[in-house]
């Protein structure tokens, strides 16, 4: 009893209490304010976004130009590999030391979308000059409750990035305009040892975009709301005609030997090579990377081309969103710097400068844009007549579904897995 | 030849013998039980504490972003409703039971093959002893560019005419688990070795030489003699491989990602894909959960197997 006495006996806490609470206040920052501007008049802030190569990115090209125009302003440049980039990321702003500003994504849909993590109050709301950037339409994707979260940098079409000068030496003088012209160029690639796609197929990334890019002819063409109806319980990816010959279609072009060997365990780098070497012919992604791969490899030429529909008489349809954004991190000590540099990009002045550094399109006035003579002329028509949906997978519900595809995909290439199998596990991750 | 008897020892007197208690109780009592508190506290804290916060989790619906909700045990539900989970339950297991196995096997051959003889054994110790010492990740990458298509392996095996068993090792949804099980194995077996060694430096010459005399074949010498002096060793090799095998998480990552199609997921890689590239951060610690759950009870069965046998 004197032990227990002893050991409650509150002056024994108050001590060594005392003296950790005075260490942890100790420990505990003060109360966040802005240090944008240092005492020697310079400002420095960091910028994080995604790479899947070494060539340099459009974000390195806007931080130079922004630095040259601003000599008092050093921006920090973050890249990190594109397949772990958002889950770097929510775990950066989840322990408080992401970096100011931040590359994210437009909608819900992945790991680095804007409203998620607007919703956990990781981002810092944006300027008025910024919600006029947002395209008429999209404003779901970048606002939460009317407050802009995320600013567009540009329309980016994602389709196939044909490379025309290894098309050629294939034999082939055009790119393929129906299913059938595939398969054929398909056999012409194999001839000339070379493959019509390359396909990272081991990534999730590259495996969803491929399935989403070919769904825009066969579900988002015929039905634009299918999210929508999803959304709402009115239909199912297993229940869509429209996902099932998505999927069926990859499976086919598997069985044709369009993807080159080895397809099914491929990274980024096959891509990255067989694109510059000019071993195949086009992959299916964001056009934007053309640009970077024409950096690296100038002798060849990428274009945009659009994956035909189903069937003959099937209406053309692409993928074109202002899918790149910048957000602001809330817990950022230099908003101020971070702000003006997002302002900045806002400005009319600078509105198409992240477009002609990534190869992408400006984000606004697209209908008006003489696209004929650029390498965007494969899909000028489409773009023009408003015949493309948003990147399907911003409007879904979760990362899961995505990730559900991208493995589903896999598992089609290696045979363990079956068309219904994925659709089904598509819907299962949507409705957990 | 005379024996000293030394006198009984003198009992001090009652009063020098009470200053000496006293003298000790102050010795005592500088010492305080709360002297102890910032560092049994900051364990507490740092490892229980967290752990058991983390843990907790696994009861909740938190995305790693922003608020959640209690919901029981419906994690522990969904994984054990979903088939890919179970199948990465049955990968973690394979691999930490086929590397406890394969590796310790290899160690105890190649420790009693470097005990003595050989006079390149310091050389041989240090090149089985170096994968260990090595990155996994950063091996595991170099095995990757080995397993490839168009790597050095597929290129031997078409060299010496074998070009049809050729193939994407680590997409393939047979091949790529024995991969991955082939590498951790290349890299733990140093580890096992080494352990083994210093057990053998345990045992004595004596008793193999008189076995010897006896009769005992080399076999009885080892399974009568070797081995059971081994038996700390075993116990140290094969615990520390099944703890590092059921947690197994660098090599799968870096070779394989869990593909192909979740083909060589495991818990931990689960637990890493669900909690932080998934956002489903209540799941991953529910699978979490089930990990150490897992580790902490093959831990304790194996020491009770392997070191529970009472002295005859």
């Amino acid at each position: 009893m004197n032990d227990l006495r002893h050991l409650i006996h509150p002056r024994k806490f108050l001590v060594p209490a005392a003296v950790a609470a005075l260490a942890l206040a100790g420990c505990s920052s003060s109360p966040s304010s802005d240090s944008s501007t240092g005492a020697d008049g310079k400002t420095e802030f960091t910028l994080t976004y995604s790479k899947s190569n070494n060539i340099e990115s459009p974000f390195e090209t806007l931080a130079k130009r922004y630095m040259t125009t601003n000599p008092n302003v050093t921006i920090k440049l973050e890249g990190k590999p594109n397949d772990s980039y958002g889950d770097s990321v929510r775990t950066q702003l989840q322990a408080g030391n992401a970096a100011d500003v931040i590359e994210t994504e437009a909608g819900s849909g992945q790991s680095r979308s804007i409203l998620p993590l607007a919703e956990a109050k990781f981002l810092e709301p944006l300027s008025d000059t910024v919600t006029k950037t947002i395209p008429s339409g999209s404003e779901s994707l970048f606002q939460l409750n009317g407050t802009t979260y995320g600013e567009p940098l540009g329309i980016s079409y994602a389709g196939l990035v044909y490379n025309t000068v290894a098309a050629q030496a294939a034999g082939l003088t055009a790119a393929p305009k129906s299913l059938d012209e595939v398969t054929a160029a398909c056999g012409k690639a194999a001839a000339a040892k070379k493959s019509l796609f390359v396909l990272a197929g081991s990534t999730v990334p590259n495996a969803g975009i491929t399935s989403l890019i070919i769904s825009a002819t066969r579900v988002y063409a015929d039905d634009p709301d299918w999210n929508t109806k999803r959304t709402s319980g009115q239909t199912t990816f297993a229940g869509t005609k429209g996902w099932q010959d998505t999927l069926q279609t990859i499976v086919d072009l598997n069985k044709a030997g369009c993807f080159q060997k080895g397809s099914e365990g491929a990274g980024f780098d096959a891509i990255t090579n067989n694109m510059a070497k000019g071993t195949s012919v086009s992959f299916f992604g964001p056009l934007g990377s053309a640009s970077e791969l024409q950096k690296a490899a100038p002798e060849q030429k990428f274009v945009a081309e659009a994956f035909p529909p189903a069937t003959a008489g099937g209406k053309a349809f692409g993928v074109a969103s202002a899918t790149y954004s910048l957000s602001i991190n809330a817990a950022s000590k230099k908003k101020d710097a971070a702000k003006a540099f997002v302002d900045w990009l806002a400005d009319p002045a600078q509105a198409d400068l992240f477009a002609k550094a990534s190869g992408g399109l400006p984000v606004s006035g697209l209908d008006q844009q003489d696209l004929s003579t650029t390498i965007y002329a494969g899909v000028a028509d489409l773009l023009k007549k408003g015949d493309y949906t948003p990147l399907p997978n911003s409007g879904w519900k979760s990362a899961g579904v995505y990730d559900a595809l991208g493995t589903g995909v896999q598992g089609l290439l290696t045979g363990q897995s079956s068309v219904d199998k994925v659709l089904k596990a598509m819907d299962a991750a949507w409705d957990q | 030849m005379k024996t000293a008897v030394q006198p009984p020892p003198v009992e001090p007197a009652d009063r020098p013998r009470r200053r000496i208690d006293g003298e000790r109780r102050k010795v005592h009592t500088i010492g305080r039980w709360w002297w102890a508190l910032p560092g049994a506290l900051l364990v507490i804290a740092m490892h229980y504490g967290a752990t058991a916060v983390g843990g907790s989790f696994a009861f909740t619906n938190w995305s790693g972003i922003g608020s959640f909700e209690w919901i029981g045990l419906g994690n522990f539900e969904r994984i054990f409703d979903d088939p890919t989970k179970l199948t990465a339950l049955r990968n973690t297991l394979l691999l930490a039971f086929g590397s406890v196995i394969l590796s310790n096997l290899a160690g105890v051959v190649l420790a009693i093959g470097l005990n003595r003889v050989l006079k390149t054994r310091y050389l041989l110790r240090t090149l089985f002893f170096m994968p260990v010492v090595l990155s996994p990740l950063a091996t595991s990458y170099i095995w990757k560019f080995i397993f490839q298509l168009d790597g050095p392996l597929n290129s031997i095996l078409s060299g010496v005419g074998l070009d049809g068993l050729a193939r994407p090792w680590l997409a393939d949804p047979i091949w790529a688990l024995w991969a991955v099980l082939l590498v951790v194995v290349w890299q733990n077996t140093g580890f096992a070795m080494v352990i083994y060694m210093s057990g053998l430096a345990s045992v004595p010459v004596e008793i193999e030489e008189a076995a010897a005399i006896e009769g005992a074949s080399l076999w009885q010498r080892t399974w009568h003699v070797v081995l059971p002096c081994l038996r700390p060793a075993i116990a140290i090799a094969t615990t520390l491989g099944l703890v590092n095998g059921l947690r197994i998480f660098d090599q799968i990552l870096a070779l394989t990602g869990g593909g192909p199609a979740n083909a060589t997921a495991t818990l931990a890689t689960e637990v890493y894909k669900q909690a932080f590239s998934l956002g489903n951060f209540g799941y991953g610690a529910a699978l979490a959960v089930i990990l150490t759950v897992i580790i902490l009870t093959f831990a304790v069965i194996q020491q009770r197997v392997v070191q529970g046998r009472p002295e005859v």
